[in-house]
């Protein structure tokens, strides 16, 4: 692809993105409700894109493709159980929305500490979400740097590539919080799934239209339609690998935030809604693209070559290939935007909140601005440096992440919840997690997130009972 | 929230059939009507049952 182009693409990109983020800017973000939740105004149709847009990342047409390419139809299923997962919002979203509304809660965190009735327990889950999320935020970063570097074969340079990413994602989350993340990331959406479905049909008709497509699969690649299939999803491994995902709209605060920022309960619906169908053609479109490569291009070595050889490809127009390729950076940096004010408004509401006593809203509100480009900035440095614990971090985010789900689950159906519960839970099992993922060890043929949940679930429920729950605030949840 | 548990339960069962079916009865079933089907019919399902439970969503006060 000609550098040339790929730059143009970018240029246009950016400026429609900047051009969309100042007028996103409405109200005055002057405080925290309105900086990380948009005054818990937000129409459904911005949610849906949004949510989308944050949820899936670059992950989606390199890393699922790239899954598809070396297993085949299991990394559907994969996914597909992910989004079946997301039905919790339908049974989470109105709960959070109300307590959200009725004690002011702007982080999940903050829900949780209140709920438990414990200043450690905010801050615990704050810290345990920062330390997972921001190499996960890393990863994402170098996967800009090493697609421009992938399509232009290295005239982009993958630190350029970093560096850019970076700068947009400070850009986007600075000039009007969530707002102007929500807009962007809306932008984002809607060029994604448009482009990449194009590509999709283009690819079809190119390898034979429907029939002729699947009859070189079910001829040639037989195995790539069945689970175990090639022996990669294997039973256990599509279990570990699918379910730390099936909790991933409680576990992951970028995404579970979001259930407090819109306007009504239908703006929820419309949410959940939009997003669900959004992720059913995304997953099928990803999933089908990495099938083309498997039949355009068979015996690759590293299956993450797959999606930049099939933007390169003769079935492609290069503007096409140029397009999304840039909505592929774009869709890396729509999540890392909404992590980063995520888990800065973790740090200001949660961690310097409680550590430092009788802070004011708009003193939190200075201190997330100011955390914003230093987690940006650490993220980058992360991404830059080979740094074995940074990969194993993001690796095990999900799975790390799914140690919360037994205290959020608690807090609105378990009044025996108690913080000590929680505490124990969330620590030790986060720590089994990474000791787990650093060894590279499977007991009993179990993937670290089960080991997680299992671990997370029996500690919180048997400390719990050993200990004294507060009363009236599990009564308040419980009757939401 | 009427019949929560209902609805509950019968996401459960789809996405249980989600884990059981395709590592059973589909494991030799190698045409686009296998798993790669069944896998995308069970996630529609699962999506209209959001949309019977959500559509009283912002009705109720």
């Amino acid at each position: 692809m000609s550098t040339t182009l790929v730059w143009s693409a970018i240029v246009i990109y950016v400026a429609v993105a900047i051009l969309i983020a100042f007028l996103s800017r409405s109200g005055k973000q002057n405080n925290m409700n309105s900086y990380f939740l948009g005054d818990r105004k937000m129409n459904g149709f911005v949610s849906a894109l949004s949510y989308s847009a944050t949820t899936y990342s670059a992950f989606m047409l390199v890393g699922l493709a790239g899954l598809t390419y070396n297993g085949g139809v299991g990394a559907l299923g994969f996914e597909l159980i992910y989004l079946m997962g997301v039905s919790l919002v339908a049974f989470f979203g109105p709960r959070f929305w109300k307590v959200g509304k009725k004690f002011g809660y702007v982080t999940p965190s903050e829900m949780l500490g209140d709920r438990y009735d414990s200043k450690t327990v905010a801050i615990l889950v704050a810290v345990s979400n920062c330390i997972f999320l921001i190499p996960y935020s890393a990863v994402q970063l170098s996967g800009v740097g090493y697609l421009l570097q992938g399509v232009t074969n290295n005239a982009i340079s993958f630190s350029t590539g970093v560096i850019l990413a970076t700068a947009l994602a400070i850009f986007f989350t600075y000039i009007a919080g969530i707002r102007s993340v929500a807009w962007t990331d809306s932008l984002q959406a809607l060029f994604m799934i448009i482009t990449s479905t194009i590509v999709v049909l283009v690819l079809i008709k190119g390898l034979g239209g429907f029939s002729g497509f699947f009859g070189t699969l079910e001829t040639k690649y037989p195995q790539y339609l069945t689970v175990p299939g090639n022996g990669f999803f294997s039973f256990l491994n599509f279990l570990g690998l699918s379910l730390p995902w099936f909790f991933f709209s409680l576990s992951n605060p970028q995404v579970s935030q979001r259930l407090y920022m819109p306007s009504s309960l239908k703006s929820m619906r419309h949410m959940l809604m939009g997003f669900l169908i959004f992720g059913l053609i995304y997953t099928i479109v990803a999933i089908i693209w990495g099938y083309s490569a498997l039949i355009m291009f068979p015996n690759l070595e590293n299956a993450d070559m797959a999606t930049p050889l099939v933007l390169q490809s003769d079935l492609i127009p290069p503007i096409l290939g140029a397009i999304v390729m840039v909505g592929i950076m774009a869709a890396a940096i729509s999540t890392i935007d909404s992590i980063l004010l995520t888990l800065s408004s973790l740090f200001a509401r949660d961690v310097y909140g409680n550590v430092k006593k009788n802070t004011s809203d708009s003193a939190q509100l200075k201190v997330g601005k100011f955390i914003i480009p230093v987690i940006a900035a650490l993220a980058f440095i992360f991404s830059l440096m080979e740094v074995n614990l940074i990969a194993v971090l993001s690796v095990s985010s999900s799975a790390g992440l799914l140690v919360v789900v037994p205290a959020i689950i608690g807090a609105f159906f378990w009044k025996r919840g108690t913080a000590a519960g929680v505490i124990s839970s969330v620590v030790v099992s986060g720590f089994i997690v990474i000791i787990l993922e650093l060894m590279q060890i499977k007991p009993l043929g179990l993937a670290s997130g089960l080991w997680g949940i299992l671990i997370s679930t029996i500690l919180f429920i048997s400390v719990s009972l050993l200990t004294k729950a507060p009363e009236e605030k599990a009564k308040g949840f419980l009757s939401v | 929230m009427k019949g929560e548990l209902k609805w509950g339960l019968m996401i459960l069962f789809f996405v249980l059939i989600a884990y059981i079916l395709p590592y059973t009865l589909l494991t030799n079933v190698t045409k686009w009507y296998g798993s790669f089907f069944v896998w995308i019919i069970l996630a529609v399902i699962v999506i209209g049952i959001n949309y019977f439970i959500t559509k009283d969503w912002g009705k109720e006060k």
